[in-house]
């Protein structure tokens, strides 16, 4: 009798426990995009005087929402190590730099695209990943969120769209560079990209 | 004497194609001997084991998670390297492993793809240059000026068309695949957005839910599916990224696109053009954001191009597996 009992509780406590789990990590990606879409449908936001403080109110959503350590620190895999402390924190100040000027103009353009929240998987206790799609008039496109488990929220590490990694897009180009050059000559090349 | 000789080109064509139509019944035959042991057939050859097992063959030594190798295996190893050289390479593994042990454990396969080799790299970059310049100084500059014309509607519809007319690529690849379901679906589609579609402008098929399913498939896929690699990177001029696979696949598919049958000679070439223009314009800033986002943009197209072909040949060959656990596309 007792057995049961206590099997019913650990059966109870695992059902709970996973449920609790699930809901996170779409719930997290799903709560920040929709804050995106809040800020660019803003009627008082609209115009181009006010673009920059728009640019601002969504920098502040991409802190809340991405990892930039563990994004930049995977993009580099093993020549991370290769990069002194300021070297690193440089790069991730340089790398969000390049991600924001290329993506900021196609957030700024999303007009009425639908975006579905389809489903979450949980890789591993810690990491996850959240699939939705975008749709528009003429086609339809899969973005994967990747998500961390840091300091008690997900934080999105990396980005899949249409199947292809950011991360890994990134980690082909500049392991490429890393086995030229120095890091302080990879740096210099994201330096000039942003000038 | 012209019409006799366009007769004669026509008739050439038909035998063209019924010998590639005969050639793929004879494969498909072949595949589906019992005493083959065709891959896609036996459900237990692709588990993540062999998967990985095979990935790790076509990667060099020095990244490979240390979890794959005997340990005897790597003990033997360690031995006939020099002391500090082992030292030097387990202290970079330890790195590398770090990410990518954790991938392989997530996923229970290596979720990085395997890079593509790159021989003639020189040769390529000059062809991707050729295209880069060719997007931006022509085909943008027209798929913009037919953006302005022809109504977003109108484009959408003409996409639709031109995806419903590649029906006998995807039918036939599907074939190819043992993918039968994946074959009727597609009948099904190309039937229903035929006759209720306008000819395939519409796409009443994708508004019945669940029920037909688009089932993408080519030849390349086909290829892959079948366990052949991508071979090489190889950078046409016009036509853009492809592999030494996807090469002979193109070949392949010439056959099974239906504008290919179109006279004069000139026609297919100038259908073709006008799809592309048409595509463009309703995916104006894609390319633009891959290149601009690039810290090397050659090396970006061509991750690209190879992260989405070998996922697109993962996805296939897990669909075919178990056609429960993935989601429909």
């Amino acid at each position: 009798m007792k057995k049961t009992i206590i099997m019913a509780a650990m059966l109870m406590a695992l059902v709970l426990s996973s449920a609790a789990y699930a809901a996170a990590p779409l719930e997290t990606v799903k709560g920040n995009v929709n804050r995106v879409l809040d800020i660019l449908r803003d009627p008082a936001l609209q115009g181009k005087a006010l673009l920059e403080k728009k640019k601002e109110k969504l920098r502040a959503v991409y802190y809340d929402m991405f990892d930039e350590r563990e994004l930049s620190r995977r993009c580099l895999s093993r020549n991370w190590a290769k990069l002194t402390a300021d070297q690193q924190k440089e790069f991730i100040h340089l790398f969000r730099q390049i991600l924001e000027n290329t993506y900021s103009d196609r957030i700024l353009a999303y007009k009425n695209e639908r975006i579905v929240f389809d489903k979450e998987s949980a890789l591993s206790s810690t990491q996850a990943e959240v699939y939705t799609r975008i749709i528009t008039a003429s086609s339809e496109v899969p973005i994967f969120y990747r998500l961390i488990l840091s300091d008690g929220s997900w934080k999105v590490y990396d980005v899949v769209i249409e199947n292809i990694s950011l991360v890994q897009n990134y980690r082909s180009q500049f392991d490429e560079i890393l086995a030229k050059n120095p890091p302080e000559k990879m740096l210099e090349i994201l330096r000039n990209k942003l000038k | 004497m012209m019409s006799f000789i366009r007769e004669k080109d026509g008739e050439m064509r038909d035998m063209r194609a019924r010998r590639f139509f005969l050639f793929s019944v004879f494969f498909l035959g072949f595949c589906l001997l019992p005493s083959y042991d065709a891959p896609f057939l036996a459900n237990h050859a692709w588990g993540a084991e062999e998967y990985a097992v095979e990935i790790s063959a076509s990667l060099p030594e020095d990244v490979l998670p240390s979890a794959d190798l005997a340990p005897e295996a790597a003990a033997g190893e360690a031995a006939d390297h020099d002391v500090a050289d082992t030292a030097v390479a387990e202290a970079a593994d330890e790195y590398e492993d770090d990410y990518f042990d954790e991938d392989e454990e997530l996923y229970g396969v290596r979720s990085d793809i395997a890079p593509i080799a790159d021989p003639i790299e020189p040769f390529n970059r000059a062809m991707h240059h050729f295209n880069d310049k060719m997007y931006f100084w022509v085909l943008k500059p027209v798929a913009i000026g037919y953006k302005t014309v022809v109504p977003e509607l109108v484009r959408v519809g003409v996409k639709n068309f031109f995806t419903n007319l590649a029906f006998p690529l995807r039918f036939t690849s599907s074939l190819l695949q043992a993918d039968f379901g994946g074959a009727l679906r597609e009948t099904g589609r190309f039937t229903i957005n035929t006759v209720w579609g306008l000819a395939g402008f519409l796409d009443p098929a994708s508004m019945s839910g669940d029920l037909f399913p688009k089932n993408d498939a080519d030849l390349g896929e086909t290829f892959g599916v079948w366990g052949i690699g991508p071979g090489i990177y190889i950078v046409w001029p016009v036509i853009g990224p492809s592999s030494l696979r996807d090469t002979f696949a193109f070949a392949g598919e010439c056959f099974l696109y239906p504008p290919a049958y179109l006279q004069p000679w000139y026609t297919p070439a100038g259908v073709r053009s006008y799809q592309i223009i048409n595509d463009t314009s309703l995916r104006i800033g894609d390319y633009e954001a891959l290149i601009g986002a690039a810290i090397d943009p050659y090396l970006a197209a061509r991750d690209a191009y190879n992260q989405y072909r070998a996922k697109k040949i993962e996805n296939k060959r897990k669909k075919l597996t178990s056609p429960a656990e993935i989601p429909s596309e």
